[in-house]
């Protein structure tokens, strides 16, 4: 086994912060949509928690964003141009985890410092990070002031759509919250990708990483 | 004495008794008239010869009475005495009254074809009051409708004395007993940094607008209340958008029952849809009628807003709510602001009561809403995003469909990763067999 860097210091204070914070605004949200039906801390505790902490993680958003768009580390979220190639390599992925992991096929993902991404979670990121995360953020900011983003709000067709828009989203992230900690303990060992995801180092094969060394 | 001498001294006394009497008549209709104070004319007096008689009335159709009795001093001590009867009765012809007035089917018809001539000097009042809900009420023939004379009196009008008397309770009598027990009511006649507020203070004296439609009066609220809008910003998330949707009684009378009115608005005109405008539409072509009485579901409203929307541009017609009491007493159960609903999960939690009440409405041409009833489910289906797209409450009108597909994906997040954990448990010894011989296979 031998180690690269795949997870630069910026990248790593970005992601635990932004966990931290997606399971506190994923609480406090819960808390906010039913109040009726849960008692973790007042509605007006909640309301101003979430609000807080999603000015954080705009900020934070911004350290992940400013950190890729000025290093040669954005290789990482390039799409793959050829969509026979991407198709064939999801579902190789897909397969992988449906079927081979459970007859112990080795991951048909091979890591190095600018492919850390299997091509499922390259999709699924450049999705969530370009798309999802911004249009959460930017649906939370609208409701977080109604009245001073009304115009915005109006173009989208009202306060029920961006409030629709920003509990799916919230639903889908209640969802990413589960599978995604899971997937990262499909590693050589349970704990391989987090302990990576703290020392920036990631385990792998001798043959997988040749050339890539920090 | 000759018979001749005693029948002329006979028709002298009649005629001096006559005479005496005549004059005698008289001196006692000019002190009369000398009681209802010097700024009195003749011409006035002479008036107050028949009207200052007590017990003086007319009657109409079924023998109704109506009392024509004037008092002299107070009309004399009213503005209008310098100007005398005349300024307003001007229509009297002396050489044929009385009995040559036109006759009205009420002393009621009679009262308010006669206010009618305070426009005369009082246009800018006459105007105002031809805008208000008062007139409109009169024009729909409810003769129950105040004219200038309920509330300022026909011939003893004092200035101020309208505000004074608050002459609203005559018809708001409940009304005015929850405003006497609100702070407003308790302020009354007391000294204090602010004058309580009194009736026309809020709606108006002669303009008077009905106050359910729109945003109300909370406008009317802040022009006192400055700081609200700081005070509330110290704990209330979203204040413009609480202060501009949930009607100030709602929280600051804290026992009332509220209800969601929605209203049809213009997103390009920013107005509220006026009847003038769509009701004919909205009842000729869509399904209003149709509900047959029942309340508009999510479906019927959705039809409605296509309806409405069809000769605009698409998308320019929606429904706004705002969160208000159910009634003016209700309205007026003002408490301290201490008392005041302070519980933001009053409103923002499945099944609170305000949303359990639903009205759409829609301005009439005289400015009252036209309410309809609508089921409260209206707030919570999938529709609603595109009916309804300008009213909610986080919790309150959550949408339901949205509940099941968090379940869902709770359901799926946790179960998923368990179930691939648990099948990767059981298959692990044939797992690690495969990994054996593929090594050896190596």
């Amino acid at each position: 086994m031998q180690k690269l860097y795949v997870h630069p210091l910026p990248v790593r204070i970005w992601h635990w912060i932004n966990a931290l914070g997606f399971v506190l605004l994923i609480l406090s949200g819960m808390q906010i949509r039913y109040a009726d039906a849960i008692h973790l801390m007042s509605f007006a505790t909640a309301v101003q928690t979430h609000n807080v902490l999603g000015g954080v993680l705009i900020l934070n958003y911004f350290v992940w964003l400013l950190f890729y768009l000025f290093t040669d580390k954005i290789r990482v979220y390039h799409p793959e141009l050829n969509p026979a190639k991407q198709f064939r390599g999801s579902l190789r992925q897909l397969w992988y985890y449906g079927y081979g992991i459970f007859k112990g096929q080795p991951n048909p993902h091979h890591l190095s410092v600018y492919h850390k991404f299997n091509p499922l979670q390259s999709m699924t990121y450049q999705i969530v990070m370009i798309l999802l995360v911004p249009m959460q953020f930017y649906t939370g900011v609208l409701l977080w002031d109604v009245n001073r983003f009304a115009a915005s709000i109006q173009m989208f067709g009202g306060v029920r759509v961006v409030d629709t828009v920003h509990v799916v989203l919230f639903i889908f992230f209640i969802g990413f919250i589960f599978i995604h900690p899971y997937l990262a303990s499909l590693g050589h060992t349970s704990l391989a990708h987090f302990k990576a995801m703290i020392t920036g180092y990631e385990e792998v094969d001798d043959d997988s990483g040749r050339g890539q060394r920090r | 004495m000759p018979a001749v001498t005693r029948r002329i001294l006979a028709v002298a006394a009649v005629a001096t008794a006559a005479v005496l009497s005549t004059v005698v008549f008289q001196m006692a209709r000019g002190a009369d008239a000398e009681k209802s104070g010097p700024a009195l004319s003749a011409e006035d007096q002479t008036c107050l010869g028949c009207h200052g008689q007590e017990g003086m009335s007319k009657t109409f159709g079924k023998g109704e009475p109506l009392s024509l009795h004037v008092d002299g001093q107070a009309f004399a001590a009213s503005v209008h005495g310098p100007m005398g009867c005349v300024a307003c009765h001007s229509d009297v012809d002396l050489s044929k009254h009385p009995g040559s007035e036109k006759s009205y089917a009420s002393a009621r018809a009679f009262s308010i074809a006669k206010a009618g001539v305070c426009s005369q000097c009082h246009e800018d009042k006459a105007k105002l009051f031809a805008g208000s809900i008062h007139a409109s009420v009169l024009r729909e023939g409810n003769l129950a409708a105040p004219v200038c004379t309920d509330c300022h009196g026909a011939h003893a009008v004092v200035r101020g004395a309208a505000e004074k008397d608050i002459p609203c309770r005559k018809c708001h009598q409940a009304i005015y007993n929850a405003y006497l027990e609100s702070p407003h009511g308790k302020a009354l006649g007391k000294p204090g940094p602010m004058k309580a507020p009194v009736c026309a203070d809020c709606h108006r004296a002669h303009d008077v607008s009905p106050a359910s439609t729109s945003t109300g009066l909370r406008h009317v609220c802040l022009n006192c209340h400055k700081d609200a809008l700081q005070a509330h910003q110290k704990w209330l998330p979203n204040t413009k958008l609480h202060l501009q949707v949930v009607s100030c009684p709602a929280c600051h009378a804290p026992t009332s029952r509220k209800r969601v009115d929605l209203r049809l608005y213009d997103l390009t005109t920013k107005r509220d849809v006026t009847a003038n405008e769509e009701q004919v539409r909205l009842h000729g072509s869509r399904s209003l009628n149709a509900t047959g009485g029942t309340p508009l579901d999510s479906k019927t409203l959705s039809d409605l807003i296509r309806g409405v929307d069809r000769d605009r541009a698409p998308g320019k017609i929606t429904l706004v709510g705002r969160l208000e009491v159910r009634n003016g007493v209700e309205a007026h159960e003002l408490t301290e602001k201490s008392k005041a609903i302070r519980d933001c999960v009053v409103c923002h939690r499945k099944g609170a009561a305000p949303f359990k009440d639903v009205t759409i409405s829609i301005v009439g041409p005289d400015g009252r809403p036209i309410r309809y009833e609508a089921q409260p489910d209206v707030l919570h289906g999938p529709r609603s995003v595109d009916a309804i797209s300008g009213f909610y409450a986080i919790g309150g009108t959550r949408i339901g469909l949205l509940d099941v597909l968090l379940a869902l994906a709770l359901l799926a997040g946790i179960s998923a990763p368990i179930a691939h954990l648990v099948l990767r448990r059981l298959l692990r010894k044939n797992r690690a067999a495969q990994q054996n011989s593929r090594a050896g296979g190596k």
